[in-house]
């Protein structure tokens, strides 16, 4: 690592690189780029790590014009200086580049001392600016904490006339920053940033200054209120609301906004019995809703004039028995799971633990002024982050990638540019012949359809796919996040993501979905899953012709029981393998168990031909001394419709009508061979109430 | 053969570029020239009629010789680079441009050759 500072070099010229590069490279870090296109990338990658750029205007691929006009869409020109060299000598270009953002215009032939005097001085002064921007920073968290000390003096004011401890605005404060974050953790469906937690309970502090209207007496009365008395005390919400409405000129702070809201509405309740508008539920800002229950707890918590304080435990049962009015049960759930912490900070809330929440206070300001960009922490937050990030993907083997939609460039991890023989960036990926060769062009373009339809909110896409890695293609599972501008409405601007590999447990589990799907000694379909597949066919292409079929070996048993159960089983995978080839690519052919076989086919017009076909394609000849010999029985969609366990039964019903009468054909399934199976079910007292075809045949073979 | 006695010979101005570049330098580009491919890329994209090409490779040589301070194939390049500028159509005359900037390209090379052999002496 070196402390020189960066300066980047755009030209095609490799002798024009080189002449600068010659007379700066003793003082400074030299990078080069040929093209707009690779300066841009190198802009991507090392961000503010550079500190000028130098840059030609008439380039290949794309121009000096064109890095200007990229600089500016990501505000880069703001923060990273750019001398342009040009042996262009129109006025039109000078201008042009001026107006997109260049600090200086340097045009051939140039001097050398000239070029190193205007670097070294714009280096010193973005340096300088940057100090500033940061100085202006600061001024403004000094602003920030001033005003919250406006707001604690103003607010206290109230509770003093108001004859309280002083107390109460740091506690409302206090729980409903607690109670804010609780519920941040609950759900998202208030969409409740960083810095809105930090207004909201920085502006709950004036939720009581309309009391500021009450007549004295009215508002320290010990005992109870008179109607008359209560009608005017309920008139603090409103008239705090209207002096905030009437400071002219800072409407649009969020702070003011929110103080609104919560002084309008910190006595609404959930069920619309509150007052002054009678909202109910959601028509309460979130603001209004955490600030009433804070306000509420404390009250009961503390000693007031007409009251003695409650326990925590007494304020949370009366507040959960609906004492003090209804609240948000999500609200409620809140004050119930920070319990205890409510308990230690407010029993606690001594100058020591004051101070250090200010502190951390002071950190999440930080936070809130992240839309300061160009001040030097936040350049340092950035760098931080981004040495972060680098440090983390370049431990994990992860192919970890950064796509931007304008300019289109893909950033890859050292690992995942290594491990894809990719550069680190890579400009234009759409028209790159070597990242086309990685992924499909239909699994990038659905990979990029997912993305675009995501939502800000729900921004996150997983996408299973081969990748092309090293000359093999391997299953990646790839999971990306969307980026999302910030401005209304949103709009894509890339995504980050990273690619797994997950081919090993892919084919297990295609492994495992075969074990499951197909009878191990045939390797044809189960039954199970044949039926399965047979229903998504009826379901899909309702329309079709189609026939079920289910034969049986004849003399089977004579098999196993002569030559052995080895044998037995060779016969059977010789059946099977016939089988397969008897029907044609779109049929199903099954185990069903035993020497049991089942087809599903679809004819086009003549049912008979093709079942004459399948058949002799089947029985008939020999395996070793085994004459092989089969049944079938023929269920058509036609004759009893498309369910499944129908058409099954019905060619059950049909086979055992073929080995009724001696084997070795097949017969369809007709209304008449189902009257008369009946007939024989009644007079034949083996076949039981249950019906079990099987065992019926088992006895017509024997 | 002296640098300066090399500038003469392909018609530079050595006392502006010693104004501009420290000596060290100017050698060092002036030799460098002899490897740059910008002469060769305008005469191939010519060829294949890539007008836009050609633009930026006369445009590249323009700036060199600026810098360096190669007069007689500045202006012959610089003229060049006019005619070609935003892909305009060939006007009478191109043939005779582009033989002037061969023609002093071959000039400032052989010069350069010269001075490079007179180093190594």
């Amino acid at each position: 690592m070196t402390d020189k500072q960066r300066i980047l070099i755009v030209d095609d010229s490799e002798m024009n690189r080189s002449i600068l590069a010659g007379m700066l490279e003793e003082e400074y870090d030299i990078l080069e780029a040929e093209n707009g296109s690779e300066g841009m990338a190198m802009l991507q990658k090392h961000g503010t790590g550079i500190s000028l750029v130098l840059l030609d205007i008439v380039m290949p691929v794309m121009d000096g014009f064109g890095v200007l006009n990229a600089m500016n869409k990501y505000h880069w020109i703001e923060d990273i200086p750019v001398i342009m060299i040009s042996a262009e000598r129109g006025s039109g270009h000078i201008e042009r580049a001026f107006e997109l953002g260049v600090i200086d215009f340097i045009s051939r032939p140039f001097d050398s001392r000239i070029v190193h005097r205007r670097v070294v001085n714009t280096i010193l002064l973005y340096a300088k600016q940057k100090k500033l921007a940061g100085m202006v920073a600061e001024q403004i968290f000094e602003k920030e904490h001033n005003s919250s000390l406006m707001i604690d003096i103003l607010s206290h004011i109230v509770e003093f006339r108001n004859g309280e401890s002083g107390l109460h605005v740091r506690h409302v404060h206090t729980l409903t920053e607690i109670m804010l974050r609780t519920l941040t953790q609950k759900t998202d469906r208030y969409r409740l940033s960083e810095a809105d937690i930090s207004i909201i309970s920085t502006a709950s502090a004036l939720h009581d200054i309309g009391k500021i209207a009450i007549p004295e007496e009215i508002l320290n009365k010990p005992g109870r209120f008179t109607p008359e008395e209560f009608e005017i005390m309920k008139t603090h919400s409103m008239v705090g609301a209207e002096m905030l409405k009437d400071l002219p000129a800072y409407q649009e702070e969020p702070l003011v906004r929110a103080a609104y809201e919560i002084c309008r509405w910190h006595h609404e309740r959930w069920d619309g019995r509150g007052y002054p508008d009678g909202l109910r539920e959601d028509e309460i800002p979130i603001s209004a809703q955490i600030v009433a229950l804070a306000d509420v707890y404390d009250a009961l918590t503390s000693e007031r004039v007409y009251k003695p304080a409650f326990t925590h435990e007494q304020a949370v049962d009366m507040i959960l028995n609906g004492k003090c009015g209804t609240f948000n049960p999500m609200v409620m759930d809140c004050l119930r799971d920070c319990a205890d912490q409510i308990v230690e900070e407010l029993s606690g809330d001594s100058l020591q633990r004051r101070s250090q929440r200010e502190m951390q206070n002071v950190a999440r300001e930080l936070h809130k002024h992240k839309e300061l960009t160009a001040s030097e922490r936040t350049l340092e937050l950035l760098e931080h982050e981004r040495m972060k990030y680098s440090f983390f993907a370049s431990l994990t083997e992860e192919i970890q990638f950064e796509y931007t939609l304008n300019p289109p460039s893909l950033l890859l991890s050292t690992w995942g540019a290594e491990k894809l023989g990719l550069p680190e960036a890579l400009m234009d990926p759409y028209q790159d012949e070597l990242a086309n060769a990685i992924i499909l062009v239909r699994d990038r373009d659905n990979l990029a359809d997912a993305l675009h339809s995501t939502t800000p909110g729900n921004p996150v896409v997983q996408y299973d796919c081969k990748l092309n890695v090293g000359g093999e293609e391997r299953w990646h599972r790839i999971i990306a996040r969307a980026s999302w501008s910030s401005e209304e409405p949103p709009r894509y601007c890339g995504c980050i993501g990273k690619a797994m590999d997950i081919h090993s447990s892919r084919l297990h589990l295609e492994q495992l979905e075969q074990q499951a799907s197909h009878d191990g000694l045939t390797g044809l379909l189960n039954q199970a899953y044949a039926k399965k597949r047979v229903r998504q066919r009826l379901e899909d292409r309702p329309g079709g012709r189609y026939a079920l079929a289910i034969l049986d070996l004849d003399n089977f048993k004579q098999a196993n029981d002569t030559y052995g159960h080895m044998f037995g089983d060779q016969v059977l995978k010789f059946v099977a393998d016939r089988l397969r080839h008897s029907i044609r690519g779109g049929d199903i052919a099954a185990r069903v168990g035993g020497d049991e076989f089942l087809i599903f086919l679809e004819y086009k017009t003549d049912l008979e031909s093709t079942i004459k076909g399948v058949y002799e394609r089947l029985s008939g000849g020999c395996y070793e001394k085994f004459p092989i010999s089969a049944s079938m029985g023929v269920a058509s969609a036609e004759a009893v419709g498309t369910d499944y366990d129908a058409l099954f039964r019905c060619a059950d019903q049909a086979l055992y009508m073929v080995k009724k009468h001696g084997k070795g054909h097949y017969r369809y399934y007709h209304e008449e061979n189902d009257q008369m199976d009946r007939a024989i079910s009644a007079v034949s007292p083996i076949d039981g109430a249950d019906g079990a075809g099987a065992a019926r045949r088992e006895e017509a073979d024997t | 053969m002296t640098l300066k006695e090399c500038y003469a010979a392909l018609g530079g101005n050595y006392d502006d570029v010693l104004g501009r570049l420290p000596e060290r330098l100017v050698q060092k580009f002036v030799l460098k020239f002899l490897n740059d491919g910008s002469y060769d890329l305008l005469c191939r994209s010519l060829e294949a009629g890539d007008r836009g090409e050609a633009f930026r490779a006369a445009h590249t040589i323009k700036g060199v010789c600026a810098n360096l301070g190669f007069d007689a194939l500045l202006e012959s390049s610089e003229k060049l680079t006019e005619a070609l500028r935003d892909g305009a159509p060939p006007q009478p005359g191109e043939e005779e441009l582009i033989r002037r900037v061969g023609e002093d390209y071959r000039r400032t090379v052989q010069a350069i050759q010269a001075y490079q052999g007179a180093l190594g002496a």
